[in-house]
């Protein structure tokens, strides 16, 4: 029930925004601003990118402002707009960089993101090791299989809802996270 | 409760039971299943890892300038002429092209077709009576050569 008034209270804004009201694009902004960074962010695994990615979706909502009418739900939306965008910066990094400059990336986040997470130098350790290899995981993932996984797994989107977001039905919503999980235990079992 | 290694809804319900999203009744279903399948326990024993692991993975703090930096995108954006923006609309849309792309191929398909059409109809207007006035001056050309053969036509025509 709550979150049929949260989708509601979304479309509310939207309209709000589109006849000029720019307080409640502020209030959807500070609504959804965190996981879409965060879903761009795992998407990516960069922060900058993942940042200047989140910000074209919100740009791109605002643009849209004039013609939106809640047709589905706002969030839906948001993360098709989302993942169609981390998927192209996908494709595009990977054209542009090798490998060797995405490993060394994929360092440099752990050991800003652990700084203050674990008491002694060992845990610290372990948990940095633990994190390069669940991001590893995840960035090995084919682009369709990791948005599923991600919207799935942190945003605890049902599978209706994720379909609609990748554009594909719900059955094959349920392969590809069936196939991507598979891929992630041969990849993580070990790390009980 | 289906075995999630021989069917589809039997790793439906192995997924769903590890995000804890399955109901009390389906959830104790499952659970009696595991209790005799090895090969679901160990993969339930998996993808909990994995769960685990993946909850392990948080993301840095959003930048404290983001929304500054987001509305100083938007006053510039007002700033571009009407028809940038128009265009950007047309070629940039919110949602992708790419979930259009059904429609614009039914579309072309159609286009295809009517143009088809139009060029095969007068074509084939024109191409009727040609035939037939073919098929007349053949007719005509092949009686005169017989008439040319028959002995009395060609006495006839010595005679003149």
């Amino acid at each position: 029930m709550q979150a049929v008034a949260a989708l509601e209270r979304d479309a509310e804004l939207m309209l709000r925004v589109r006849v000029g009201d720019d307080t409640s694009f502020a209030l959807l902004l500070e609504r959804h601003r965190n996981s879409v960074v965060h879903f761009c962010y795992r998407m990516v695994l960069n922060q900058a990118v993942a940042e200047e990615l989140a910000q074209e979706v919100f740009l791109r909502v605002y643009r849209s402002r004039a013609t939106y009418e809640p047709t589905a739900k706002f969030t839906t939306w948001l993360f098709r707009i989302a993942t169609h965008l981390a998927l192209n910066s996908i494709r595009d990094r990977r054209n542009e960089k090798g490998q060797e400059s995405l490993d060394k990336e994929v360092l440099d986040g752990v050991e800003r993101q652990v700084a203050d997470r674990q008491p002694t130098v060992e845990h610290d350790l372990v948990y940095q090791t633990k994190l390069a290899e669940v991001r590893e995981a995840i960035e090995a993932l084919p682009g369709k299989q990791r948005a599923a996984v991600l919207m799935h797994k942190y945003d605890e989107m049902e599978y209706a809802q994720i379909a609609k977001t990748l554009d594909c039905s719900e059955s094959a919503v349920k392969s590809l996270l069936f196939r991507a999980y598979e891929s992630l235990r041969s990849r993580l079992a070990h790390m009980a | 409760m289906d075995c999630a290694i021989k069917s589809r809804s039997g790793e439906q319900a192995l997924t769903d039971y590890c995000a804890g999203t399955l109901d009390a009744r389906q959830a104790a279903a499952f659970e009696t299943h595991l209790r005799e399948c090895h090969e679901c326990r160990r993969i339930v024993d998996a993808q909990r890892e994995v769960w685990g692991a993946l909850g392990q993975f948080t993301p840095p703090e959003v930048s404290p300038d983001f929304d500054a930096r987001l509305y100083a995108r938007i006053r510039s954006e007002e700033e571009v002429p009407a028809w940038r923006k128009g265009l950007r609309r047309l070629f940039q849309p919110a949602v992708p092209w790419t979930t259009w792309k059904p429609a614009v191929s039914l579309a072309g398909a159609c286009m295809l077709l009517a143009l088809g059409f139009l060029v095969r109809v007068p074509e084939s207007r024109d191409l009727t009576p040609r035939m037939e006035r073919v098929d007349l001056e053949q007719a005509e050309e092949a009686l005169e050569d017989l008439e040319m053969l028959t002995p009395s036509s060609a006495a006839a025509a010595i005679a003149k």
